[in-house]
């Protein structure tokens, strides 16, 4: 509670906890995008190939993630 | 380091196990050991928890916070607010992927009978927890780590559950206080 008031005043300055914090929410919000919609895919019966073209990846990176699951 | 926990603290460990895999989640987070602490009857953390008012509906409570951080992709409200501090709307994000791919598609959990069968590894995150409790234990002299250690050390962390603890009145401070004011006779058993 008194961290999330603490990072709401501090929002307004400079203070790079701040910043360092949202890109690593991003992150795992990201992370978490991306395991959706790559079950997402793979459920309608996209290829490993398909999904790391799009995900601008190789074949072998997504496999890996996500291939046993 | 786990031949020095107490019979409370591994029986913490394993229930945390079984609600990883209860919740259908892939690995053991921290989440899951405060949802396991929550199980304890007759223990040093839940006598903290009982004396801080976390009983009955109040444990509900933490359990429902619990749920809907993990529903919001695991980020607490910290992490929501810094986000918004980037014009990134958390729960505008949530609410269109789970209209096209169902409520708790962000949570990472599995439902569905396919999920992953296999062996759950503990996250970093979990790691850390059972290292910080170790830490607080020798810190406070104590020879074992006891499943108030490990209540301990989810405080201390920075993350969803001292988040959502310290919004139910459980503290470092507050479990200290129950635990060893008073008489100070509360050294940990065993």
């Amino acid at each position: 509670m008194t961290e999330a008031t603490d990072l709401a005043e501090r929002a307004g300055d400079r203070d790079p906890r701040v910043g360092l914090r949202a890109v690593a929410a991003l992150r795992r919000l990201l992370e978490q995008l991306e395991a959706v919609q790559v079950r997402s895919a793979r459920n309608q019966g996209w290829s490993w190939q398909e999904i790391a073209a799009e995900l601008g990846v190789s074949r072998q990176a997504v496999h890996k993630k996500y291939g046993r699951h | 380091m786990f031949e020095r926990f107490t019979k409370d603290a591994r029986e913490v460990v394993q229930t945390a196990v079984e609600e990883a895999e209860l919740g259908g989640a892939r690995t053991v987070e921290a989440e899951h050991i405060l949802l396991a602490l929550l199980e304890r009857q007759g223990s040093r953390a839940a006598f903290a928890l009982t004396a801080l008012g976390v009983a009955g509906a109040e444990k509900d409570s933490v359990r429902e916070a619990v749920a809907e951080v993990r529903r919001r992709a695991g980020l607490s409200r910290a992490d929501a607010d810094a986000l918004a501090g980037l014009g990134i709307d958390v729960s505008e994000i949530v609410a269109r992927v789970e209209e096209v791919h169902g409520v708790g598609a962000m949570s990472g959990d599995r439902k569905d009978r396919g999920g992953w069968s296999g062996r759950r590894g503990f996250s970093r995150d979990a790691k850390d927890v059972l290292e910080k409790a170790l830490r607080t234990a020798t810190s406070h002299g104590d020879r074992h780590i006891g499943d108030e250690h490990m209540l301990l050390a989810l405080t201390v962390r920075r993350g969803v559950s001292a988040e959502v603890l310290a919004d139910h009145g459980v503290t470092y401070e507050s479990v200290r206080r129950v635990l060893h004011g008073g008489g100070g006779e509360a050294k940990v058993a065993g």
